[in-house]
């Protein structure tokens, strides 16, 4: 039973075809990472599994459950919005420019989605998030506001809200492209840790150390298609197509 | 001084008209910005239904001297429609000058909106908040930093627009000086009406500015 599954997903920005026939399947606690060249449709995929892009056509399951159905250009209603909302819910997304919400603390930044939309009290939200910001290493900071915060502070605030919702996957796009080299590695951290709790993961990410270190896949892809995949092992050391061995050389 | 006192002696009348500007400034501006709020909503709206008709709504106070706003609503919808008519001329203002700042806050608000990142969006989504709970919890709380400048500018600007009250016959700050000024031969009155008008700008200046402060402590 896979976790997330894509069938034929393909997005088009007007004439543009940005994703032909995606497919793939994750399994649960799979680390999925996704490279290659910019352009290739990378974070467009990844934000089309939670919505945040509307797919053009194909089939998105979530626990092979049908999540998203889309025939040339609209959507084919089939679920609930409840339902729907269910299955969103068990995405949680970390953005590259972290997005929290500047007016509201740190705690507040990971309380406020449990309580607004999942009804959770105040007191067991406060509990959650103060767990949460420990296992993340801020919980001297929850008190504070984002601007106060370090590119790498505010990532792992945004890590630990994503978490709050309890979700089954987590989406990261580009989640360390806009750190300074020196607080990558502590977002990393981060991530490795869940990773070994089994969390399932798509991470778009152009660090390829830690790709090396925790996916159990590595997916190139390029002009909007997946190309090639394979194990860490497999495609950093025996890249099969062209696009890929020329992509690796000029990135490792 | 002969002129001193002679001011002093204006001066109940004058404040007596600051009075009545006052409240009608603030009350004005204070509903103007909620019934804004909705017209910028609306306006930013998909649905034709709900976007054409504040679109026009704010076309039409804004394309009209408020000084035939306010003559129209107090003397012209009675001639159309009696059951239109609104006996107290301190209520016809009211709604002329609610009506007209809610059309122009309303494209500051939609502006102010519209600046707010499209992050704040994805994320609200991404955690599963509905339109309606993004709006509340997150872009309108950040949008009011914003509007202060805006709002301030604008209350400003209707403290002095209600000196146009006059003609439906109410007695603000500028109507009841120039009523001294001509009765009594005299332009010294103006003297005090303007120092009066320049305490309340500068006022409301000093709270729009410690507004804006408090704040701006997150940004």
């Amino acid at each position: 039973m896979s976790i997330i599954r894509t069938e034929n997903l393909c997005k088009s920005f007007g004439d543009l075809e940005v994703l032909k026939n995606v497919n793939l399947t994750v399994d649960p606690g799979e680390v999925i990472v996704i490279i290659g060249p910019s352009g290739a449709g990378k974070s467009t995929f990844l934000r089309s599994l939670n919505t945040l892009e509307t797919i053009t056509s194909g089939k998105i399951f979530i626990d092979d459950e049908l999540f998203c159905h889309a025939e040339n250009g609209r959507i084919v209603d089939s679920m609930s919005p409840d339902r729907h909302k269910a299955l969103l819910l068990e995405m949680g997304m970390v953005f590259q420019r972290f997005n929290l919400f500047p007016h509201k603390t740190v705690k507040e930044n990971v309380m406020i989605a449990p309580i607004n939309v999942k009804g959770i009290s105040k007191e067991e939200a406060e509990k959650k998030a103060l767990e949460l910001l420990e296992k993340v290493g801020l919980s001297e900071k929850a008190d504070v506001f984002p601007n106060r915060l370090s590119g790498g502070q505010q990532q792992r605030v945004a890590i630990a809200r994503a978490l709050a919702m309890e979700p089954k996957i987590m989406l990261f796009d580009e989640p360390t492209s806009a750190l300074d080299p020196e607080l990558v590695g502590e977002v990393l951290n981060v991530m490795k840790d869940l990773a070994k709790q089994g969390m399932t993961m798509l991470c778009v990410t152009h660090e390829m150390g830690f790709a090396r270190e925790v996916a159990d896949r590595v997916v190139f892809m390029a002009d909007g298609v997946i190309l090639e995949e394979g194990t860490p092992e497999e495609m950093f050391s025996h890249p099969k197509t062209e696009k890929a061995k020329q992509f690796l050389s000029s990135v490792l | 001084m002969e002129s001193l006192q002679k001011i002093l002696v204006w001066l109940p009348q004058l404040l007596n008209g600051t009075k009545t500007t006052i409240i009608i400034t603030v009350l004005s501006v204070a509903v103007g910005l909620v019934l804004s709020l909705f017209l910028a909503l609306g306006k930013m709206s998909k649905n034709p239904l709900i976007n054409k008709p504040c679109s026009a709504y704010i076309f039409f106070f804004r394309g009209t001297p408020l000084l035939m706003q306010i003559y129209f609503i107090y003397f012209g919808l009675p001639q159309f429609n009696p059951a239109l008519t609104i006996k107290s001329a301190f209520m016809a203002a009211m709604i002329a000058y609610t009506l007209n700042t809610a059309a122009y806050l309303a494209e500051n608000i939609r502006a102010g909106i519209q600046s707010i990142d499209k992050g704040q969006y994805e994320a609200a989504k991404a955690l599963g908040m509905t339109y309606g709970q993004t709006m509340k919890l997150i872009i309108i709380p950040q949008t009011i930093r914003r509007l202060i400048p805006p709002v301030g500018n604008e209350f400003i600007m209707v403290l002095k627009d209600v000196s146009l009250v006059a003609i439906i016959g109410l007695s603000d700050l500028t109507k009841v000086t120039r009523a001294i000024s001509s009765s009594q031969a005299t332009a010294l009155v103006y003297i005090p009406a303007m120092i009066i008008y320049l305490i309340i700008t500068a006022l409301f200046t000093f709270i729009f500015n410690k507004m804006e402060k408090k704040y701006s402590v997150y940004e």
